[in-house]
């Protein structure tokens, strides 16, 4: 197959993490984006085949982890030409302690995985009101 | 494994990149090779091609990529992938950006397989940010079995 291409984007070779358990075969380190707003940090990371069946988060004693495990489809038809595998994703991410734990909530939209993670509230800005005396 | 502080993102380590190399060079070596991976190469979208006697089925990975977004057109037997992937957000009111890894602008990727395509029952979903393609090869380049007359 002949392919021809142009663009602007500028693409991320897949990372591919080694797999502890050999069975659960390739795993992929997921692209992400990290923001922080006035009171929460927000992740975004690319996990492409996943969907909220089958992405997992956890956060316990502060490391959140990010992990998807894909079945492995079983190719029914002749492999012409492939340029990306299936496989898990997995990457983890250290939380400073700051982070309001139970209110941390996390959404999936097109392969992306969204995650809120809400500052304590002792870490928000605030505006203090200076009161005439 | 790499663990980031979210409130301060660690320096660059120099070690990072070529232990990263050093693993992948390690798992493409054990890795079954089938003859048909083509590896990450850099170019995007990625797109894997599977045949069957009736068409072809392309799939892309497009994480975030809203159908709007893309494009697909097909004329004979070349197909054609188009589209934007944008990612913005809003900085500057409260918000700071800390990583910034997931790439966005545009792209265009033609594709010319080895026969024609019945265009009319072509069809193309998106579902967890992997585009599929089902391509349908126009009959007259279906396989079709000859019956041997006798005399």
């Amino acid at each position: 197959m002949t392919t021809t291409e142009t663009r602007e984007i500028q693409p991320r070779e897949k990372e591919v993490l080694m797999s502890e358990d050999p069975r659960s075969g390739l795993v992929f380190r997921p692209d992400v984006d990290i923001l922080e707003e006035r009171d929460a940090f927000v992740i975004h990371a690319d996990m492409p085949g996943a969907s909220e069946d089958t992405v997992d988060v956890q956060l316990e004693k502060g490391l959140l982890t990010l992990q998807a495990r894909l079945a492995q489809t079983p190719a029914a038809n002749r492999t012409l030409y492939a340029e990306y595998r299936d496989g898990s994703y997995y990457r983890e991410f250290r939380l400073s302690d700051d982070i309001d734990a139970a209110a941390v909530s996390a959404r999936m939209k097109d392969g992306v995985l969204e995650l809120r993670l809400p500052k304590s509230v002792s870490r928000r800005p605030r505006k203090i009101t200076v009161e005439a005396a | 494994m790499a663990t980031y502080t979210l409130t301060r993102p660690s320096a660059l380590n120099p070690w990072r990149g070529l232990m990263s190399e050093l693993q992948r060079d390690l798992h493409s070596a054990f890795r079954p090779n089938d003859g048909v991976f083509q590896g990450t190469r850099g170019v995007y979208p990625l797109v894997n091609l599977h045949e069957s006697d009736e068409g072809y089925v392309l799939t892309a990975e497009l994480p975030g990529v809203s159908p709007d977004d893309i494009s697909v057109s097909i004329e004979g037997s070349t197909v054609t992938l188009s589209g934007q992937r944008k990612i913005e957000y809003p900085v500057g009111e409260g918000t700071a950006v800390h990583r910034r890894e997931r790439q966005s602008g545009s792209f265009r990727r033609a594709f010319e397989l080895p026969s024609e395509i019945d265009v009319e029952a072509a069809k193309a979903s998106h579902k967890n940010g992997v585009l599929t393609l089902v391509l349908p090869k126009s009959p007259a380049a279906r396989p079709r079995q000859i019956a041997i007359e006798t005399r």
